[in-house]
Parts: C-alpha cells; sequence; structure tokens
C-alpha cells in the first residue's frame, strides 16, 4: 500500500506539470475586485458569511466590483486565502469571522497594496498595518429593541395576541456561549428589563449552530416553563426554535437578519446587523478611495447598522406606545442617553 | 408531574433517530459490515425527506422519499465495502465526507443558497397520532402514545428487527454471515447478497431517522443538522449489544440524559458553564457503559472483509 | 559499488527529506532515488524469477491506484463540466496549488495528520479502534497552551517539557477507556467517543478561562497567545528559502512515524502489541498479558495525539483558539486505514489528505468553483483509489461474456 501511494504521488506530481499551465493565477486590471475568504463555518451559516457575501453580490449587481469568495476548511487555510485572494488580484479582502483575527495581520503585511476588512475582527490599532480595517458591531442594540418589544408584548398587551400567555416569562437560545450571541442576549436582556422590570428571561445553550432539534426541544422546554417569546441567537439551530414557536402556538425573534420569511405567523421581528450593508459601503471605500485602515469601527444604532425589522403581520397587532418605545430607545442610544451593556457582567 | 411527562415526552423524541438508526446499525453489523456512514446515510435522508416533502406537499411522500434514498445511497457503502473489498471504516468516512458535500450541492443547485432550506408548511409532526385510549393511561399514556407517527414506527422497529433477526430464516443467514461467513457461503448461500442486505436495512432505517429530524421533528433542512446522531447511533448499538432491543434501551438512555440536561439548563438551577450541560449525555454514557454492560461480544467477523478467492 | 549506492541512498533521502519539509516540493524526487536505490539492492540480491514476480506485483499495486486516480479525474471533470465550470482549469489549479504554489499548506495540514494517524495505526495494531483521537488531540492542545501561556525558558528549553506533559496527559486521558476495556469489556469505540466529546465540549471552557481577558481583547474566545521562546523553529532558519510558516513540526512528525515503525516491527513491545492485535488467544499461548499491551498501546495512541495538538499549538497557532473545528482526530482514522495502519504509509497518506485539502482550496479559490463540488471530487478521489476491486470487477463484467464463449468454443 505505502509503495502504491508513493507511485500515486508521483503520478500526481507529473499530472501537476501537465496541468499546471492551467493553474496560473490571471490579474485582472480592469475592475475592482472585491473577494471574501469565510471562516470554518462557511456560506450558509445566514449570519457573518452570508450577510458578507450578500454586500459582494450586491457591489457585484451594482457594478462597483467583482465578487468573489473561497470557503476555509481548516485554520491553516486562513493565510493561504487572505493572501492569495490579493495576489490574484483582489483590491479588497474581506476575513469574516473572529478566528482570522491574526491570519488577516498576517496577509495585510504580506500585501500591503490590497485592503483588508475583518468582519468581527478587533484589530490593535497600534500595531495593525494601514491597511487593515476591523468590523464590529454592537449585537447588543438590537438584542435591546427586540427586548424592548418582547418586554412589552409578554405582559402588559399578552392580550393582542392568542399566541401569547400571561405569564411574564420569555426566553433566549444562544448557538454557542460566545460574544456575539452574548452581546445580543445581554441586549435584549437590558431591553425587556427596561420597560418590563420583573420579566424572568430564561436562557440555554444548544451547543451547536447546525442542529435544529437541540433548538426546538430547549424552545419546547422554555415554552412549558410559561415563555411566549422566545428569541434565538443559535444560527440554524434557531429554525429548530421558529419552527417550535410555529407548532407550538408561541412566538420566535429572529437573528441577523430578517427571518419573517421563514415562519410569517409565528415570527414577532428579527434583531438585525446590517453585515450586508456595512460590506458594501467599505467596497464603496475603497472604489471612492476613501478607506481608512489601521482602526477598528464598531457599528450600532448609530450608525444605523443593527435594528430591528419590520413587523410584518404583527404591524397592527403591536400597539403604537409599543413602537413609540422603540423608537424612543432608537434616539436615546443615538444621543447617548443609554448605554446598552455589552457583557453578562455588566448587566 | 407534567415536569416528567415532558421531560420523558422529550426522551422518546430525543431517542427516536438515535434509535432507529441504531437498529439498522445491529443488523448491519450482525451481517458482517461495519456502519460509520450513517452520519451521511441520515444526512441524505434528511435533505431528500424536505425535498420531496416540499416539491410535493405531502409529508407522506417525503418520509417515502427520506427512506429510498438513504437505502439507495447505503448501496454505495455495501458495494464498496463487500463487492471493491474497500475497507469498511475508510468507506463510511468517505461516505460521511460525499453526503456532506451532496446535500450541499443540491442545496445550492435545487435552492440557491447553503445554509437551511424553506421551510415544510405540513410535516408527519403536524399530524396528531394520539392512540385513542391508550393516550390516557396516566404517565405512560401521553409519554408513549401521544407522539408524532415514526415513533411508533420506531416501536414497531423494535419488534420487527428482533424478530427478523432472531425468528426468521434471513435472521439466521444474517447472523452467520457475521459470525460464520464461510460456513454460510458452503450452504450455497451468498454471503455478499446477505451483507447487502444487511447494509440496505441500515441504509433505509438511516433514511428514516433524517426524514424524522427534518420533517418531524423539524421543519427544515439545514446542513449538518443530524449533529453526530449517526457516531451516537453506533455507540448505542455497542452498548446495546449488537441487538435490537439493546439499542433501542440504549437509544432511550442516551435520549433521556439529553433531555434532562436541556430541561435543567433552562430551569436555570445550576449556575455553570453551559458546557457541562453539554457533557452529560456523554459522560452518562460512559458510566452507564462501564456499570452496566457485561462483556459483550461483536458478531466474530464483523468488520472483515469477506472474498472467497482469499479465504479458498 | 553497493557501498557507493548505500552512501548515495543515504545523502539522497535525508537531502530529498529536507528540501522537500523546506516546501521544495521535488525535493520529493530525491527520496524516490532513494527508495528505488533500496529496491534495486533488495532486487540484486534475489535471483531473477523472485525479483521478476515482486516487480510484477509492484506494477500491480501501482497500477490500481493509478487507474483510480484518472477514473476519479475522468468523473469529476464530469461532474465540473455538467456544472458549468471548466474541469481543466480546475484540475490545474487542484494540483498546482496543492503540489506546487501551496506545498507548504499541504506540509502544514498533514502535520498533525501524521501523529494522529500513527495515533489510530497502533491501536489497530492492538486489535483497537481509537475512534476517541479528536478527543486525545484537544487534551494535548489544553495542557500544551496551559503550560506556554504560564512559564518560559529561553531558547526553546521548556519546549520538549511541554512536549512530554501534553504528550502524557493525553495518554492518561486514554486511561479510563482502557481500563473499562480490560476489566469490563466496555467497547472502545463507545467509551473514547465520548471521552472526545467530554473533551472537546471542555475545550470552550478552557479557552474561555485562559484568555481573551475583555479588558484588553475583543476576542474572548481565543486563549492569550503563548511567549515567543515557546514557538517551534521555523525550518527557515534551518533551510533558507523554506516557507516561513512551516516549522520543525513536520521533520518531527517524519521522525516519530519511522520511530513508530520500528517500535512496531524491530521491538518486543511492538510484537506484542502486533500478536494482541492479530491473535488475542494465541499470544496468550505466548505468555504474551494482553491486558497490559492493550494498555500500551493505547497509552501510545494517547501519547501521539497528545504531541500532534502539541506541535500544532507550539508551532502554527501559538494560541488555542476556540472551536478548532480542524477534525484532524477523526481525519486521522481515514488517513491510517488509507496507509493499511503502516506507519510508513502514513506519512504518504497524511500527505495526500494535505495535498487534496490544500489544493482543494486553491481550486476553490482561482476558479470559484463551489466547496461543495471540491468536498465531492475529494471524496471520489478518495474512494476510487482506495477502490482496487473495482477493475477486477469491471474486467469481470467485461470479459465474462467472452470468456464464456471461449470455454464454450474449447468443449
Amino acid at each position: 500500500m505505502k509503495k502504491a501511494l508513493l507511485l500515486l504521488l508521483v503520478l500526481s506530481l507529473g499530472l501537476s506539470a501537465v496541468f499546471a499551465s492551467g493553474g496560473t493565477e490571471t490579474k485582472k486590471e480592469a475592475k475592482l475586485i472585491a473577494a471574501m475568504a469565510t471562516d470554518v463555518g462557511g456560506l450558509g451559516d445566514g449570519s457573518f458569511n452570508d450577510g458578507s457575501y450578500a454586500g459582494l453580490q450586491k457591489a457585484e449587481a451594482d457594478g462597483i466590483a467583482e465578487a468573489r469568495v473561497v470557503e476555509s476548511k481548516q485554520m491553516t487555510d486562513y493565510v493561504p486565502n487572505l493572501t492569495g485572494l490579493a495576489e490574484d488580484g483582489a483590491n479588497v479582502v474581506f476575513a469574516v469571522g473572529f478566528l482570522m483575527a491574526d491570519a488577516i495581520i498576517e496577509a495585510a503585511q504580506n500585501n500591503p497594496e490590497t485592503k483588508y476588512a475583518g468582519i468581527d475582527i478587533w484589530v490593535d490599532p497600534t500595531t495593525a498595518p494601514s491597511n487593515v480595517l476591523g468590523i464590529s458591531f454592537n449585537e447588543h442594540e438590537a438584542g435591546y429593541l427586540a427586548g424592548i418589544v418582547a418586554g412589552y408584548m409578554t405582559k402588559e398587551y399578552a392580550s393582542k395576541s392568542d399566541r401569547l400567555n400571561g405569564d411574564n416569562v420569555i426566553g433566549v437560545v444562544l448557538g454557542m456561549d460566545i460574544p456575539p450571541c452574548e452581546r445580543y442576549e445581554v441586549g435584549f436582556t437590558a431591553g425587556a428589563r427596561s420597560v418590563n422590570p420583573n420579566v424572568k428571561v430564561l436562557q440555554a445553550v444548544a451547543g451547536d449552530f447546525a442542529d435544529q432539534a437541540k433548538g426546538k426541544e430547549l424552545t419546547l422546554a422554555m415554552i412549558q416553563q410559561g415563555a411566549d417569546i422566545v428569541f434565538q441567537v443559535a444560527g440554524l439551530t434557531g429554525m429548530g426554535v421558529i419552527a417550535a414557536a410555529q407548532e407550538e402556538g408561541t412566538l420566535a425573534i429572529g437573528v441577523d437578519v430578517d427571518q419573517y420569511a421563514a415562519a410569517p405567523e409565528a415570527v414577532l421581528t428579527s434583531a438585525m446587523k446590517g453585515i450586508t450593508e456595512a460590506t458594501y459601503q467599505t467596497i464603496q471605500s475603497v472604489a471612492d478611495g476613501s478607506f481608512k485602515g489601521a482602526t477598528n469601527v464598531s457599528l450600532g444604532i448609530k450608525e444605523n447598522a443593527v435594528g430591528i425589522a419590520p413587523y410584518h403581520n404583527f404591524d397592527s397587532i403591536i400597539p403604537q406606545a409599543v413602537k413609540d418605545a422603540v423608537n424612543k430607545a432608537v434616539a436615546d442610544i443615538k444621543s447617548g442617553k443609554i448605554t446598552v451593556p455589552a457583557t453578562r457582567a455588566e448587566l | 408531574m407534567e415536569f416528567v411527562i415532558e421531560l420523558l415526552s422529550a426522551t422518546m423524541r430525543l431517542a427516536t433517530p438515535i434509535a432507529l438508526a441504531a437498529m439498522g446499525a445491529a443488523v448491519c453489523e450482525r451481517s458482517g459490515i461495519v456502519n460509520i456512514a450513517m452520519e451521511g446515510l441520515m444526512l441524505i435522508g434528511a435533505f431528500f425527506a424536505a425535498a420531496v416533502a416540499l416539491a410535493t406537499g405531502s409529508p407522506w411522500l417525503g418520509l417515502l422519499g427520506g427512506i429510498i434514498f438513504g437505502g439507495l445511497f447505503s448501496l454505495l457503502h455495501a458495494w464498496s465495502t463487500v463487492t471493491l473489498h474497500i475497507n469498511h471504516t475508510v468507506s463510511g468516512a468517505i461516505i460521511n465526507i460525499l453526503a456532506a458535500g451532496l446535500t450541499r450541492f443540491f442545496m445550492v443547485e435545487f435552492y440557491g443558497h447553503p445554509g437551511s432550506s424553506d421551510m415544510v408548511q405540513k410535516t408527519l409532526g403536524d399530524i396528531n397520532c394520539a392512540v385513542p385510549l391508550l393516550s390516557k393511561i396516566p404517565l405512560l399514556g401521553p409519554v408513549l402514545f401521544d407522539q408524532s407517527p415514526t415513533v411508533y414506527f420506531m416501536y414497531f422497529f423494535v419488534f420487527f428487527t428482533t424478530f427478523l433477526l432472531n425468528r426468521t430464516k434471513l435472521g439466521l443467514h444474517i447472523r452467520a454471515a457475521g459470525e460464520h461467513p464461510m460456513a454460510l457461503e458452503t450452504l450455497g448461500i451468498s454471503v455478499r447478497k446477505i451483507r447487502y442486505i444487511g447494509v440496505l436495512y441500515s441504509g433505509l432505517l438511516c433514511g428514516f431517522a433524517g426524514s424524522f429530524l427534518a420533517i418531524e421533528y423539524g421543519r427544515f433542512f439545514t446542513e449538518g443538522m443530524t449533529g453526530g446522531r449517526g457516531f451516537i447511533a453506533l455507540a448505542a448499538n455497542v452498548s446495546g449489544g449488537w441487538t435490537a432491543v439493546g439499542s433501542f434501551v440504549a437509544a432511550l438512555f442516551f435520549g433521556f440524559i439529553d433531555a434532562l440536561q436541556l430541561k435543567l439548563q433552562v430551569m436555570g438551577i445550576f449556575k455553570i458553564p453551559p458546557e457541562f450541560f453539554h457533557m452529560l449525555p456523554y459522560a452518562a454514557t460512559v458510566i452507564a457503559v462501564a456499570g452496566l454492560v457485561r462483556r459483550s461480544r461483536p458478531p466474530a467477523d464483523s468488520g472483515n472483509d469477506f472474498s472467497i478467492e482469499k479465504e479458498m | 559499488m553497493d557501498k557507493f549506492l548505500s552512501g548515495l541512498k543515504v545523502a539522497a533521502g535525508i537531502g530529498g527529506v529536507v528540501l522537500w519539509a523546506a516546501s521544495q516540493f521535488w525535493g520529493i524526487l530525491l527520496v524516490l532515488l532513494a527508495l528505488g536505490i533500496q529496491m534495486y539492492q533488495n532486487f540484486s540480491r534475489m535471483d531473477r524469477e523472485d525479483a521478476v514476480k515482486k516487480l510484477k506485483d509492484l506494477g500491480m499495486s501501482a497500477f490500481y491506484p493509478a487507474v483510480g486516480i484518472l477514473a476519479a479525474i475522468l468523473i469529476g471533470g464530469l461532474i465540473m463540466a455538467f456544472t458549468g465550470y471548466d474541469p481543466i482549469r480546475a484540475y490545474g489549479a487542484l494540483f498546482y496549488g496543492g503540489l506546487v504554489k501551496n506545498w507548504h499548506i499541504s506540509l502544514l495540514n498533514a502535520t498533525p495528520l501524521i501523529f494522529t494517524g500513527l495515533s489510530i495505526a497502533v491501536a489497530f495494531k492492538a486489535g483497537l479502534f481509537n475512534i476517541g483521537a479528536e478527543g486525545q488531540y484537544y487534551v494535548g492542545s489544553m495542557i500544551a497552551t496551559w503550560l506556554a501561556i504560564r512559564f518560559s525558558l529561553p531558547v526553546g528549553l521548556y519546549i520538549p517539557v511541554i512536549f512530554l506533559l501534553a504528550g502524557l496527559s493525553a495518554a492518561a486521558y486514554n486511561i479510563i477507556p482502557t481500563l473499562l476495556k480490560i476489566r469490563t469489556g466496555a467497547h472502545e469505540v463507545v467509551t473514547t467517543m465520548m471521552f472526545a466529546h467530554i473533551a472537546t465540549k471542555y475545550s470552550t471552557i478552557f479557552v474561555r478561562n485562559n484568555g481573551g481577558d475583555p479588558a484588553t481583547s475583543k476576542h474572548a474566545y481565543v486563549t492569550d497567545a503563548i511567549g515567543e521562546s515557546n514557538w517551534l523553529l521555523p525550518l527557515k532558519s534551518i533551510i533558507p528559502g523554506a516557507n516561513y510558516r512551516v516549522h520543525i513540526g513536520v521533520l518531527l512528525a517524519l521522525t516519530v512515524a519511522v520511530f513508530i515503525w520500528y517500535l512496531l516491527y524491530k521491538t518486543r513491545i511492538g510484537y506484542e502489541i502486533r500478536a494482541v492485535g492479530a491473535n488475542k488467544t494465541a499470544a496468550k499461548t505466548q505468555g504474551i498479558n494482553s491486558g497490559r499491551t492493550i494498555m500500551t498501546a493505547m497509552l501510545i495512541a494517547g501519547f501521539l495525539c497528545g504531541i500532534s495538538g502539541t506541535t500544532q499549538v507550539l508551532g502554527l497557532e501559538h494560541k488555542m483558539y476556540e472551536n478548532l473545528n480542524a477534525g484532524y482526530g477523526w481525519n486521522g482514522i481515514s488517513v491510517a486505514l488509507l496507509a493499511g495502519n503502516d506507519p510508513i504509509g502514513v506519512i504518504f497518506a497524511a500527505i495526500l489528505w494535505g495535498i487534496l485539502d490544500a489544493g482543494g482550496q486553491y481550486m476553490a479559490r482561482t476558479t470559484q468553483t463551489p466547496s461543495a463540488v471540491v468536498e465531492i471530487i475529494k471524496g471520489i478521489i478518495l474512494f476510487l483509489i482506495l477502490a482496487k476491486y473495482l477493475y477486477f470487477w469491471f474486467g469481470h463484467k467485461l470479459f465474462k461474456g467472452r470468456r464464456k464463449a471461449a470455454r464454450g468454443e474449447a468443449a
């Protein structure tokens, strides 16, 4: 067997010589090329990766840039992907996911001509090269707005929909206990308590971002405890949260993007972050030369980068008082009157 | 009381896919083929169940589609292990890679994006299957007899698989194929054919389990939704001593601990990192295997390649 | 003449390995030369008939993987052509990326796989399936990170201690499953897999507790970086021209593979391990204590996984990430079996795996082929390499009719 494998290697060497001509990198000069490398989660995560890719596609549709994407399979792929995309001619490269925090610095040092932007990555402004930008989101601010809606609806306006009950209980299902999820959860809790101090917020972690069954079972357990609105911060696991709400006649709150379409009768609203918009604007800033690196931007309500989705079917059910409270919170956060906590320690 | 009922109902739901796959594994391994491809087979079953249910609007057709495609895909494992003599574990690992790649590929081809499919409007879970009188029995009634259809199918398969293995001629042949294949061959019965049947049986049950996850337990197909259940089923089969009843009991135990950790988390009584809850089912399985399972012997020829040329 | 050849063999072997590890992929040609000389020497000692027979066997054993990879290329190409991608360009990128352009990534991918593959191979030799290699890998990573964050000594003096302790901890992680196996017969597939899940879940807690001070870092899901004196030496510092990311862990892996081969085939322990794996009853009649041997094998297996994690942490990542998701333990199973559990074969199987991974990424990037297609093609390539009976089978189906006809005529 080992000799066979050896010969195989030789054979592939020969093939590589034959095909090497086909593998040469071509450089296109004409248009801006915007590229992204996903983390090991890959496309289809319904969150960072999908959102960034949507931004690239939007830029392509608008004729600003050509979009390229590569899905990393393991940690060792990050540096060659980020470096290689630049070598293939990309003008701006997005590294999506905190796991690439080191890789993006390394790649940016290798390719000083290319702009790098890290989504959910914080770069050290004192040491980072000038072509790297760190972009993070204030998920807690979006969670806060969703919390206000949930806090009001579960108790004060519980009679407005037969999907709500009299118990003053709501819930959050997390995919894993990591900072972006924690920020959503903490903001949500703070928002709910701001309008309904006695509300009980149940919390549970599924331990997986792709296990629908776990999400559903956790939601069922919460519903049994009296929860009527469950906020999912769990990626694809969260589809189980929505499914449980649909079946049990309760409500769910979506995350990252407007998840109304998944279950129109059961999704109250969604806490959104504008990954797509942020990606798009970064590409624009590279196109018009206003890109500024070696810094971090933290996008929140002030930048109109996070918020909650339209209420769709629930527009007529949610009272004006709730909508006003949400609008007031938006104004207060913008003016700095409210600072939303971001970690459990601050809550 | 209500808590106990809910806990045990959740146990049944969580145990069902594991039990189905584990019983399939019992037959498969008794016939002499190690099947670590179950994770991939379940994923394929889940995808086609959701795809067919979405296309036709009928969850029953979806279930059928999931079972059929799970079975078809398992034939690849049978072909590669029995006919092509590839090592069973390697073949299984490759099939898992292929299944993950294929479902992702189909997602993009069918729905234009990876990740999760559209919502299945009408699922098997929506069908009320409370058994008229039995579901009124206190405690056990709602737990055992107020479930969705596949749970009842699972009960059926516990009996059917046991019957098949122990009371039928085919079962005798299956067991012989795993213990003394050469003896079986000398009787003029094709070991290859029997092993194909064993793998197919496990493929059909994995397709069943996958369909349950996609269009009964859940309402969507999501990539990687099997979440390691194929491997847990393998463990359940082994700790169940390669029998259908044993697999079922082991799956129930695993489902119970999983349900318990989920409930405990939501109740928020213990202020410990959530990961400790996630470890609980695995730790409990080790303890159960250590304390309860006496020396169980795998089928003598399981995992071994069988070729007449070599044996002669 | 013979002496000269032996000298050339050793020189080419060592030089080839060094060059090869230094990202000069053609270094493998020298290694092949060395192996060729070895083979020539073997053949020249045999008489003619034996040599021809041996050569024929060798040709046959090489024939199947060769046909396999060609068939895989054909099928994969059809899939790509069918889905609208240029197969020639894609394949060019796959091999160019994996073997030339990103050869160093192939090596980096292969390094941990060599260790985990060896681990599984050793366990297999003793008749055990160490399916929980992933867990031992995590334990090794965690202990290595923990030790390396806390202390350091100048010029890497501390590194051997880290390797030893991390390896031993991972070995110790195997004690309970192995004891259960010996005492109660609890199947190691169940116990080691459960232990693996426990370790991976625990790693999340570990990472959170060992870094990411929110005051200084925004990334609480990464441990603190380890001290620079605890980093493994980059190969560049001994071989100029090597890629800066490749570290001496590659050479360590190759050395360990050779050592394991020696251990298995040239020592008493290795003999006992193989005897127990082959037939427990027969081993007992020879006075081998199978329980003790099984324990030895599992401890070695755990140790190998532990140093796999250590190499990765000290050599490449310099910290530990939450949700690593690399699956080196799981993939090690396929690597070991691909190599037929032969320690030297593990090297080649791991490198093949690494090439497919690195080349697949390069192909996905340069040709914008979706990763799903790359995964499918990878699966098909592996499948067809292994399916040596496929050609018998096809041959059988194709020629059965003709042979029957011929037999009929003869009758």
